[in-house]
C-alpha cells in the first residue's frame, strides 16, 4: 500500500463550495432573489400603510405582513437549490466531497442573501413611510433588534426549504410541497386562524408565529391605541333604541370631553395579548426558538443528504 | 329500492370473487402462490414482481392496505364532523394513490400476459373483467416473465474458480476482478444483479466494456469501483479496492454517462474545482495548475477553457466532465457512454484522447453503444449478458479480434444484439454464450486472461 495522502477537509471543501456559489450567484439567476425581495417588499408595505407602530391594527397588519413577505424570500431563496443539482452533489460526494461541507457553504451563503433582502425590505419600508421607534429592545437601536428578527425570519424559512431541497429528489416535488409549506407557515401562524384545544399548540411549530411575536414585541403593540373598537361603534352612531340614539350620545361625549384618545388607548389595552410583552426576554425567547428551528432544518439537510448515495442512477 | 340494494350487493360478492379468483389464476400461471391473490394488498406486491415492478407493487400493496384500513374503519370512528371529514380526506388520498400503483402494476402485469393496451384502461373501471379473462382464458399465459430467478445456476463459469481466486493475494498488476455476485436485497427479497464474473485487465489497456440494455454494465462498474460493494475482491495494482475504498477512491476516475457540470460556473473554473477537490492538498498551486494545463491539453481544449460550461457544445461538456475525473491522475480511469449524443467524428478524436491516457500506464474501461466506430482502438473487449434468470454474466472477455472468432460476427454491434434477448430485438442467445465461454476458460482456451 504506497503512502496515504491527505486531501481537502471539510473547512477547505466548505471554501470551495462557498466560492462556487457565490460565482453561480453573479452567472445564474440567483441574484434575481435580490430585486424579487424588493419588489414584493414594496407591494406588501405599499398595501399595509402608514399606520404600522401607530395602532395596534397598523402594527399587527404590518408586522404579518412583513413575517409573510420573509417567509416567502427565505422560502424561494433555496428551494430548488439542492434538489436541481442532486446528481452533480451524488457524483462529487462519491468522489469524496464533504456533505457537511456543502450544507454549511450553502448557509453561509444563504445568510449572505437573507441579510441583503432583510436590507432592501428594511429600506423599503422607510421609503414606504412606516414610523420606526428609536429604542430597541435588545440592542439600543430598534431597527438592529428590528432587522435582527427579520433576518432570522427569512433565515429560518431559508433553512426548512434548504432542508425539503435537500428531502425531495427532483425541483417538480420542491415546488409542489412548496405551497403546502407557505399555507401551513401562514394559516397556522396563529393570527389568520385561532385554533383551539390540541390544535392551539401547532402555530408553535411555525416560524411565522415566533417571528411575528418578535416584531410585535419590538413594535411594542401592547402600549398602542386601538382604533377598529371607535370605528366600529362610529360606524353604529345612527342605531335607535325606543327613539334614542345611545351610542351617538356616547360618541359625542367623548369627542367632546376630549376622551378620544383615551378610549383608544384604552380599548388597546384591552386588547393587549401577552405574548406580544414589550420585553427583551420576550424578544429573545423568539430568536432562540427561530435559531433552535434554523439548526434543526440544517442538522435535517445533513442527515438526509448523507443518504445520496442511495439515488437510483 | 331494496331489490336494488341486493343486487347491487349481488353485483359487488360476484366482481369481487371474479378479482380475487382472477389473480389467484394469473399468479398461478407465472409460478406464484395462487392463494395470494385472495388477500388485498399482499397480491399486488406479487403482481408486482410477476411484472418486474417490485418496487410498485409494494406501494400497491401499502396503499391498498391503507385503503381497506380507512373504508372498514369508517365505520368505528366517532361521530364527528371533523373527524369524518380528516377520514374521508385520508381514505380519498390513499385510495387515488393505490390506483395509480395498482394500474401501474397491472399495466405490467398486461406487457407480461401480451394482452391488449386497453386493459390497462380498463383495469380502472372493471378489474375483475381483466382479471378474470386474464386469469382463467387459456389464451393469455405470461411471455416475458420479469420476475427475477433468485436460485437458478446457469452452467457457466464454476462458482468454485472465483472462490478459490477471491482467496488468493490480490495481484500486483492492473485490475483483478474476482467478483462471485452482486445482490441487492429489496422488500425482504434477494435480487441477483451479478455473477460469477472473473477478470484481469493490464496497465495501458483501454477496454471496451459491451452488454444490452440490463446486462449490468453500469452495476459492474459500481462494484468495481467500490461504491456499491459486490461479494468480490477487486485490486488495482495489488491494492485491495474495498479495503482501502478511502484512499483508493482517489485513484478511480468515473465519468458518468450525464455531463454532471454545473452550466453557469466557468470553465477554468469548474475544473481548478475539481483539482482542489480530488489532488491530494500538499500539491503546491504551481503544481496543480500545471495539472490542470496538462489535461486541458490532454482533451484539446487549450484555447477553449474560458467562458461558461453552458456556452460549450456537448463534445465540450463531455471533455470538461472527462477533465474533472482525470485532473487527480487516476491509475483505473471508467466512462460511462463517454460518446452519447457525439457525432463519429468528435467521438472519435475523444476515443483518441483516451488512447492516449491508456498509453500513459492507466487502465480505461468505456461503455459505449456504437463500438464499431472506435474499436480498433481497444485493447481488450469485455461483454456482458444478461442470462434467462436475468442475471448479469460474462459472456466474453478478449481482443476484440477474438470475440468476432468467438461471436462469428463481423462487428461488436452484431455481437451486442447476439446476446440481447428477443424481447429486446435481439438473438437470445445469451446463455449459449455464457455456457461456451465458460467451458473456454476451463478447458484453458487461447482468450487472455479472462
Amino acid at each position: 500500500m504506497a503512502e496515504k495522502r491527505r486531501y481537502r477537509g471539510r473547512f477547505a471543501q466548505t471554501g470551495i463550495y462557498l466560492g462556487k456559489l457565490f460565482r453561480m450567484f453573479v452567472y445564474q439567476n440567483d441574484w434575481k432573489m435580490l430585486p424579487m425581495a424588493a419588489l414584493i417588499g414594496g407591494l406588501v408595505t405599499f398595501a399595509v400603510g402608514t399606520n404600522v407602530f401607530v395602532t395596534q391594527e397598523g402594527t399587527m397588519n404590518g408586522c404579518f405582513s412583513l413575517a409573510c413577505v420573509c417567509v416567502w424570500n427565505g422560502c424561494f431563496n433555496s428551494i430548488q437549490v439542492i434538489c436541481r443539482e442532486r446528481p452533480i452533489i451524488k457524483r462529487e460526494h462519491r468522489s469524496g466531497a464533504h456533505i457537511s461541507s456543502y450544507i454549511a457553504a450553502h448557509m453561509i451563503y444563504q445568510a449572505v442573501l437573507c441579510i441583503a433582502q432583510t436590507a432592501i425590505i428594511l429600506t423599503i419600508c422607510g421609503f414606504a413611510g412606516f414610523k420606526f421607534p428609536k429604542e430597541g429592545l435588545v440592542t439600543s437601536y430598534f431597527l438592529l433588534d428590528f432587522a435582527i428578527s427579520m433576518f432570522l425570519i427569512t433565515y429560518a424559512a431559508d433553512m426548512l426549504s434548504l432542508a425539503i431541497s435537500a428531502i425531495v429528489k427532483n425541483t417538480t416535488a420542491a415546488m409542489t410541497v412548496m405551497p403546502f409549506v407557505m399555507m401551513f407557515q401562514l394559516l397556522f401562524s396563529g393570527t389568520l386562524i385561532l385554533l383551539n384545544g390540541p390544535a392551539a399548540n401547532i402555530p408553535n411549530f411555525t416560524i411565522t408565529k415566533w417571528g411575528l411575536q418578535s416584531l410585535c414585541a419590538l413594535g411594542d403593540y401592547n402600549s398602542q391605541p386601538m382604533v377598529s373598537m371607535w370605528n366600529m361603534i362610529w360606524k353604529f352612531r345612527g342605531y335607535e333604541i325606543e327613539g334614542q340614539k345611545p351610542i351617538e350620545m356616547l360618541t359625542d361625549y367623548i369627542r367632546k370631553n376630549g376622551l378620544r384618545d383615551q378610549f383608544l388607548q384604552e380599548t388597546g389595552a384591552y386588547s393587549a395579548v401577552e405574548a406580544y410583552a414589550h420585553t427583551a426576554d420576550n424578544v429573545i425567547l423568539c430568536w432562540f426558538v427561530l435559531l433552535l428551528m434554523i439548526m434543526l432544518f440544517a442538522v435535517v439537510a445533513v442527515a438526509v443528504l448523507e443518504q445520496i448515495d442511495r439515488d437510483k442512477r | 329500492m331494496n331489490d336494488f340494494k341486493w343486487f347491487s350487493i349481488g353485483f359487488q360478492i360476484i366482481t369481487d370473487l371474479l378479482l380475487a379468483g382472477g389473480l389467484w389464476m394469473i399468479l398461478k400461471k407465472c409460478n406464484m402462490k395462487g392463494w395470494h391473490g385472495l388477500i388485498p394488498g399482499l397480491r399486488f406486491y406479487d403482481l408486482g414482481i410477476v411484472g418486474g415492478r417490485e418496487s410498485e407493487g409494494w406501494m400497491a400493496m401499502v396503499f391498498d392496505a391503507l385503503n381497506a384500513v380507512f373504508r372498514f374503519g369508517y365505520y368505528f370512528i366517532p361521530a364527528d364532523a371533523a373527524v369524518n371529514g380528516v377520514w374521508m380526506l385520508l381514505w380519498m388520498v390513499a385510495a387515488i394513490t393505490d390506483i395509480i400503483y395498482e394500474v401501474r402494476v397491472m399495466d405490467s402485469v398486461i406487457r407480461t400476459f401480451d394482452a391488449p393496451k386497453r386493459y390497462s384502461f380498463l383495469w380502472v373501471i372493471m378489474p375483475w373483467y381483466v382479471a378474470a379473462k386474464l386469469g382463467f382464458s387459456v389464451n393469455y399465459e405470461p411471455v416475458n416473465l420479469g420476475r427475477y430467478n433468485d436460485d437458478e445456476e446457469l452452467a457457466g463459469t464454476a462458482p468454485a474458480d472465483i472462490d478459490a481466486a477471491i482467496d488468493d493475494d490480490p495481484s500486483d498488476d492492473g485490475l483483478v476482478i474476482h467478483l462471485r455476485n452482486r445482490v441487492v436485497r429489496a422488500k425482504g427479497r434477494r435480487r441477483y444483479l451479478l455473477k460469477d464474473i472473473n477478470l484481469t485487465i493490464p496497465n495501458g489497456s483501454l477496454v471496451l466494456l459491451l452488454g444490452g440494455s440490463g446486462a449490468g454494465k453500469t452495476t459492474l462498474i459500481n462494484a468495481v469501483i467500490g461504491y456499491e460493494k459486490a461479494n468480490a475482491q477487486v485490486s488495482l495494482n495489488g491494492v485491495n479496492i474495498y479495503r482501502h475504498y478511502d484512499e483508493m477512491k482517489h485513484k478511480i476516475g468515473y465519468v458518468p454517462q450525464q455531463d454532471l457540470l454545473r452550466l453557469n460556473d466557468s470553465v477554468r473554473r469548474t475544473l481548478s474545482d475539481a483539482a482542489l477537490f480530488r489532488l491530494p492538498k500538499d500539491i503546491k498551486p504551481a503544481e496543480r495548475a500545471k495539472r490542470l494545463d496538462d489535461v486541458v491539453e490532454t482533451l484539446g481544449m487549450t484555447g477553449r477553457d474560458d467562458g461558461l460550461v453552458a456556452k460549450k457544445s456537448g463534445g465540450q461538456k463531455k471533455r470538461i466532465s472527462i477533465g474533472m475525473e482525470l485532473i487527480a491522475d487516476p491509475e483505473l480511469f471508467i466512462l460511462d457512454e463517454p460518446d452519447s449524443g457525439l457525432d463519429g467524428v468528435i467521438a472519435r478524436e475523444l476515443f483518441e484522447r483516451l488512447r492516449d491516457v491508456a498509453d500513459q500506464g492507466k487502465i480505461v474501461i468505456a461503455i459505449t453503444h456504437t463500438p464499431d466506430r472506435v474499436v480498433d482502438l481497444f485493447d481488450k473487449v469485455i461483454v456482458l449478458a444478461r442470462d434467462s434468470g436475468r442475471v448479469g454474466r460474462l459472456a466474453f472477455y478478449g481482443t476484440p479480434d477474438e470475440a468476432k472468432k468467438f461471436f462469428e460476427k463481423d462487428s461488436m454491434e452484431r455481437i451486442v444484439m447476439s446476446v440481447n434477448s428477443t424481447h429486446e430485438g435481439g438473438e437470445g442467445r445469451a446463455d449459449e454464450f455464457i455456457e461456451k465461454f465458460a467451458h473456454l476458460k476451463q478447458e484453458g482456451g487461447a482468450l487472455s486472461n479472462g
